[in-house]
């Protein structure tokens, strides 16, 4: 058992130094190998994710689109899925505007709650007083039975008669979240993924065996939890994680494109290979700094939605009052 | 500072549980709001009896019972009395174009104009306010250092001076609003597949404004405009650059015909972005109409 390094944090001198120093530690409770407690090579390379070429991990150098100086870059080690354990092949840099942002709790509740609602439709529908079987009759007359006046047996004073405001036929919950909105709340999951030590960067999902023990194993090994999220570039996945997967309750695999807030904070762990990585981060930042105006979804139905046919083009069969003169 | 707040958050959050769909609150007052109780909204209204309250006949505002009311006792002063009918020009500081071609937000090796400004996203020209073009404002004019070839519907001597000075050109331009609405957004325009119109001529009271050689008008002799430059050189003490051995002359002296709206683009064409083609007419009548200014 090696020794925990324990590290303060005195001021803010050196924060990007202090940063790689307290992010090695988190990683370093986790793992028991001889590697992490090793010197870093501080050697920069311009090719991110680049294969190992000496024992020592070798910090590789990740060029971020739109840099901030308000604040420093984080950190993440690259790690390999060729075994149980796997190696550290590099550190790459994370933009903090995706990976460090403000974690506001109440934009990832509404991400969670538009996912929820706009796809919902309700379909309980309660028949009126008018669509009831019977009730066009006056039941008795109006004075002299000595019972209370009525006209219908399908009033909703009565039983089984109808529910004046019910449900009525299905019913969309779809709205749109603003784009913006959107953005953001992926941003704030990954970023509370990044602080609460729950991301992981490997280099590509190609593992070893295709026997879902195996993912399993290596899950518990390297802490990953009950339940994994893994996000690669493309959705064409290799085989062996394909079947191992599948063979794992709570393990998932998703292309970059699916990924959403509630699948992040569903899942226990996210891993990210490099490619999503990039991809990931460049689609959010494009989305962050740009200046299209997006148009504002109104969640009312127009006359123009029930048209089936085009409009068609009358501006030449105009008639004139008058005889047109050149 | 934000960044210290959200450090702190952060930091907060690794001691915390994780972030996970059972733990997730909305802001408070954000749900829907509980239904009010109707019970005492029924007969009255919470209206009371008879009278002006319950039966919605009050006399108006300000009425004082048959009184001279307080609003009657002064004179009425129009300021804002012509302000549907009068043209609006919404500023753009030359430090912001500056700053809009540091970012490259807007591309110099064009000419820039009402649409390259437009396209950047970060302006809001609205017709219905009577927009009719973007005024070049002169804060900034110090440091401006860009060479380029502008065209704006209203500026100063000062900011035509600062362009000048660093070897552009610029030109001042009146569109009428058919001709604003496809300038503005050009791609929502050309989505709706009508021939590009032809630009009006501006009306009397802004028709000496651009017929000035000192404003850069379009419809001013260029000759007078030639002068104009050398004398407003010399009125502000800077040495004019020499355009004719300029790499980019041609992009500096590139202008639009009076009638056109687009460059490249001649009014009564029809820009078809789906086939990814130009449909030109053929027939007299329509190139006599586009091409005259009648």
């Amino acid at each position: 058992m090696q020794p925990q390094i324990v590290l303060t944090r005195k001021g803010r001198l050196f924060q990007g130094f202090q940063a790689f120093l307290s992010s090695s530690s988190k990683f370093h409770h986790r793992h028991q190998s001889s590697d992490s407690n090793e010197a870093a090579d501080f050697s920069t390379n311009t090719t991110d994710g680049d294969e190992e070429t000496s024992l020592k991990p070798v910090i590789t150098s990740r060029s971020l689109q739109f840099p901030v100086k308000h604040t420093y870059p984080r950190l993440a080690w690259l790690e390999s899925m060729d075994s149980l354990e796997g190696k550290k092949l590099g550190m790459l840099d994370l933009h903090p505007d995706v990976f460090a942002v403000y974690p506001r709790i109440d934009v990832l509740h509404q991400n969670i709650h538009w996912q929820k609602m706009y796809r919902h439709i309700d379909y309980n529908f309660e028949k009126s007083r008018a669509e009831l079987r019977g009730g066009g009759r006056k039941p008795w007359p109006q004075k002299g039975m000595g019972k209370a006046r009525h006209g219908s047996i399908r009033s909703p004073l009565w039983i089984r008669g109808a529910k004046a405001h019910g449900p009525r036929g299905p019913t969309s919950y779809f709205y749109m979240l603003p784009r913006s909105v959107r953005g953001l709340g992926l941003r704030i999951a990954l970023s509370c993924k990044y602080a609460q030590n729950d991301l992981a960067v490997v280099e590509s999902l190609d593992i070893p065996s295709s026997d879902p023990e195996f993912m399993a194993e290596m899950a518990d090994v390297r802490f990953w939890g009950y339940s994994v999220l893994f996000v690669d570039d493309t959705d064409v996945m290799p085989d062996n994680i394909a079947v191992s997967v599948n063979g794992n309750e709570g393990f998932s695999l998703m292309p970059s494109y699916g990924l959403n807030v509630y699948s992040i904070l569903k899942h226990e762990t996210l891993v990210l290979t490099v490619a999503a990585l990039e991809k990931i981060e460049r689609k959010l930042l494009e989305e962050m700094h740009s200046t299209e105006k997006e148009k504002k979804f109104v969640n009312t139905l127009r006359p123009e939605d029930f048209r089936t046919r085009p409009k068609e083009d009358e501006r030449m069969y105009r008639k004139w009052s008058q005889p047109l003169y050149f | 500072m934000s960044s210290k707040v959200t450090e702190r958050a952060l930091n907060l959050i690794k001691s915390m549980p994780r972030v996970a769909l059972n733990n997730i609150k909305p802001l408070p007052h954000t749900a829907f709001k509980k239904k009010t109780d109707r019970r005492g909204d029924r007969k009255k209204k919470g209206r009371g009896d008879k009278g002006q309250g319950a039966r919605g006949t009050w006399d108006p505002l300000g009425y004082e019972g048959g009184q001279n009311p307080l609003i009657d006792t002064s004179p009425r002063e129009r300021y804002y009395a012509q302000y549907a009918v009068r043209r609006q020009y919404p500023p753009v500081t030359l430090l912001e174009l500056q700053r809009l071609i540091d970012l490259n937000r807007v591309n110099t090796s064009r000419p820039v104009d009402i649409t390259s400004i437009c396209n950047t996203g970060l302006f809001n020209f609205d017709i219905s306010k009577n927009h009719f073009g973007v005024n070049l404002t002169d804060e900034g004019c110090d440091q401006f250092v860009a060479k380029i070839n502008a065209e704006v519907q209203w500026t100063s001597e000062l900011v035509i001076a600062a362009i000048e000075k660093n070897g552009g050109t610029i030109t001042t331009r009146y569109y009428d609003p058919s001709c604003l609405a496809a300038l503005y957004d050009p791609l929502a325009f050309f989505k709706k597949g009508q021939p590009i119109p032809k630009c009006k001529l501006p009306p009397q009271d802004a028709l000496l404004y651009y017929s000035d050689p000192n404003s850069r008008g379009y419809l001013a002799d260029p000759e007078k405009i030639l002068e104009a430059r050398e004398k407003l050189a010399q009125k502000y003490g800077y040495k004019l650059p020499d355009l004719e051995g300029d790499p980019v002359k041609e992009m500096l002296l590139m202008r639009k015909d009076p009638l056109q709206i687009f460059y490249g683009l001649e009014p009564g064409w029809i820009v078809n972005l789906r086939d990814k083609c130009v449909l030109k007419p053929k027939d007299e009548d329509y190139l006599k109409y586009y091409h005259s200014a009648h």
